[in-house]
């Protein structure tokens, strides 16, 4: 029979020999990819690594005026993005649809009605730090990263105060942006509760594998409308010219 | 679909009586004596087909001594072809030019911010040749100097780490067959059809043999912090600096970091020379031309996932983070946009995959999902892989409603579209794995229907 202190000695051993063992293994697996990968310099991280979390961990510091902003705007985004944020022509509008109410609220109450087209960014949008982030590393379209700290900063400010979530003589830095989060109209608009982020998790909608006599509804059947005839080309050039199977002539209609 | 309702059976055209060797020929050399008897007896055999009231002069249906595709010398059986490495990296048949890559009208505005689909009504088993994968870029592709591509990892590790091309591809690497699907497949037709071809309808959806590194190697040997660990932000280097964020649990699982595709390196278009390969997620996860990897304790609300790939409930609601790609399946011949030219035999035959792991059980049915027969499966069955499945079917020129309909092996039933939107609504974009119906018309017209 083992007394307590020779068990808590041996438990003191077994501890040890673990620790040295996992050493080994780290040691180990280090030295199986000897000379493969380096450190990274900080220079390299700083360079690279500029993504901003909700949590604003990333955020460069710096600061932009809405008046910069709109300056930039101008010469910048407007031929897509419209003069204020709002045209649908080249991409999906960025801002409108937000309401004082939602402000207040957190949630875009708009959101429950909307066509897919007339969303906006702002209506979706739940977190200031993604368009921070967005329009750091891939705007301009034409242009990506050719903005400086402080002219994200001013665009960002520009496009808060189109939408009415800071005053027009908002100077947006590090230090304030915490406070504009806090208005943002859809902030409280997205959940992560539904069974796609495991693997293991449980869909929302499932099928049913009946074999026989299922039950179906002919009678409400859609078909595909006849104005869009001919609008994916001649679909009889886009299967073989070939064998019992082709593609049917569609020609637009004048 | 209003083209010609009345025809029953195509006429092909006499016109392409003539092999196209031999019109080459007469083009370069002009006609002789032996050319002309050539083009004499095609002409013939071409016309007593025709007379003779067959539908199929190209197909199996002889003029009264023989087919004329046996009895006279064929160009190719008569010439010298042409000598090895004539094209040195091998091209596809000019007969199979009308399979291509194709975008659908008013998606987009950019070109470099667009889609162009695969088309799934060609393509045979479940591997897609290189260059039909289908292309989603969000600020153009660019083919990148693999001298000068880096892979940074940084984050919550022990030692932030920079890999070259040639170290990366060092390491122990596996090849794995997985499907990529984006999101938004089958998004245009969530309130009605809206387009009329499988390649349309699905062709957002790609399957090939990747290589690379296991993720979670190279997690490893930058000492990942594996308590902290919950997200993974992985960063393309395109213009658009592509960034999306992965569980850890997909990352460290079956992911990899590929610089091989289908034998071969990556195409350009599909981000070579690196990207990611996370099995059964949304395919804008799988980031191209990838450039860093970053763990960190929570997401990152990229643009990707804060104002995109984003599902709408009718509540308003919306949900974030639902990268996986749940079961669904498709028949991609006879499909949309298709004509049966002659009743009698044909295989019914489409594709099954499950982001949640392996295809259990495809069925099929000719009459709108009344009654389902269980498909046959070809091997192989992967996980997160496309599973091709078949079904003999004969047409006796009446019509029908064709549907498929997959089971996962974790039971998962890929549902109706009338069940999606019983829960999603009409407003959702993606994650739409509705069963597909394709309407085969007494003509033999194949149209893309839903049932509700």
């Amino acid at each position: 029979m083992f007394n307590s202190r020779s068990v808590v000695g041996v438990m003191r051993g077994l501890t040890l020999s673990v620790l040295v063992l996992l050493a080994c293994v780290s040691s180990a697996h280090a030295e199986k990819f000897a000379r493969i990968g380096r450190a990274a310099t900080p220079s390299e991280i700083a360079a690279w690594d500029i993504d901003v979390r909700p949590d604003f961990q990333g955020l460069p510091r710096g600061s932009g005026s809405v008046a910069q902003g709109e300056k930039i705007w101008v010469a910048r985004c407007a031929s897509c993005h419209g003069e204020f944020a709002e045209s649908p022509s080249v991409f999906p509008p960025l801002v409108g649809g937000t309401t004082r109410a939602d402000i207040e609220r957190g949630r875009v109450a708009g959101l429950a009605a909307v066509s897919e087209s007339s969303k906006t960014t702002m209506m979706k949008l739940a977190t200031v730090s993604t368009l921070f982030d967005y329009i750091r590393r891939a705007m301009p379209f034409d242009a990506p990263k050719s903005l400086k700290v402080d002219e994200v900063y001013a665009v960002t400010a520009f496009m808060l105060n189109l939408a009415d979530l800071v005053p027009a003589d908002y100077v947006l830095s590090e230090k304030n942006i915490a406070e504009v989060q806090k208005r943002m109209p859809n902030r409280d608009g997205n959940t992560m509760a539904h069974g796609m982020l495991d693997v293991r998790g449980k869909p929302d909608v499932s099928g049913k594998d009946c074999m026989r006599d299922c039950s179906i509804d002919t009678n409400a059947m859609l078909l595909l409308p006849s104005t869009v005839n001919g609008l994916n080309g001649n679909l009889a050039e886009q299967n073989r010219p070939y064998g019992s199977i082709r593609g049917i002539e569609t020609r637009r209609n004048p | 679909m209003s083209v010609r309702r009345s025809v029953g059976r195509l006429l092909p055209a006499p016109e392409n009586f003539i092999p196209d060797a031999v019109l080459e020929e007469i083009s370069a050399q002009g006609l002789d004596a032996s050319r002309r008897e050539f083009l004499r007896k095609s002409f013939a055999a071409a016309s007593a087909t025709l007379a003779a009231g067959s539908a199929l002069a190209a197909s199996n249906h002889p003029a009264p001594d023989g087919d004329m595709a046996i009895l006279q010398p064929s160009m190719h059986s008569t010439r010298l072809g042409h000598p090895v490495a004539f094209t040195p990296y091998g091209l596809p048949s000019k007969h199979e030019a009308n399979l291509q890559r194709r975008e659908s009208p008013g998606l987009t505005r950019k070109r470099e911010s667009s889609i162009s689909f695969t088309p799934l009504q060609g393509l045979f088993g479940i591997i897609t040749p290189s260059g039909l994968h289908f292309e989603r870029h969000h600020a153009g592709w660019h083919d990148i100097d693999p001298r000068e591509h880096r892979l940074m990892i940084n984050g919550l590790v022990s030692t932030a780490k920079v890999y070259t091309m040639a170290e990366l591809m060092r390491l122990p690497s596996v090849s794995r067959m997985h499907f990529i699907e984006c999101g938004a497949n089958s998004a245009m037709d969530w309130a009605g059809p809206a387009v009329p071809t499988v390649q349309y309808t699905h062709g957002m959806l790609s399957c090939c043999e990747f290589t690379g590194v296991p993720l979670s190697l190279l997690l490893e040997d930058c000492g990942i912090d594996k308590q902290k660990a919950k997200w993974l932000l992985a960063e393309g280097s395109d213009g658009a600096s592509l960034t999306r964020s992965i569980p850890i649990d997909r990352a460290l699982d079956d992911a990899i970091v590929a610089w091989g595709m289908n034998g071969e390196m990556l195409r350009p278009e599909n981000g070579y020379p690196l990207r990611l390969v996370v099995p059964g997620l949304q395919g804008v996860c799988w980031v191209k031309w990838l450039r860093r990897l970053e763990v960190g304790d929570a997401p990152f609300a990229t643009r990707e996932e804060s104002t995109q790939y984003l599902d709408l409930m009718p509540d308003g609601l919306q949900r974030q983070y639902t990268v996986i790609q749940e079961c669904k399946s498709v028949i991609t011949s006879p499909s949309g946009g298709q004509r049966l030219l002659d009743k009698g035999f044909y295989n019914i035959t489409g594709l099954a995959w499950s982001g949640r792991g392996k295809i259990a059980r495809v069925d099929v049915s000719v009459d709108g999902g009344r009654n389902w027969q269980t498909a046959r499966l070809e091997s192989p069955i992967l996980t997160k892989c496309l599973t091709r499945f078949n079904l003999d079917w004969v047409w006796d020129g009446k019509p029908y409603i064709l549907q498929s309909r997959a089971i996962d092996e974790a039971g998962h039933v890929q549902p109706k579209i009338a069940e999606l939107r019983a829960v999603r609504g009409k407003r959702s974009v993606y994650h739409n794995n509705a069963i597909q119906s394709w309407q085969v018309s007494a003509a033999g017209e194949v149209m893309n229907v839903q049932l509700s």
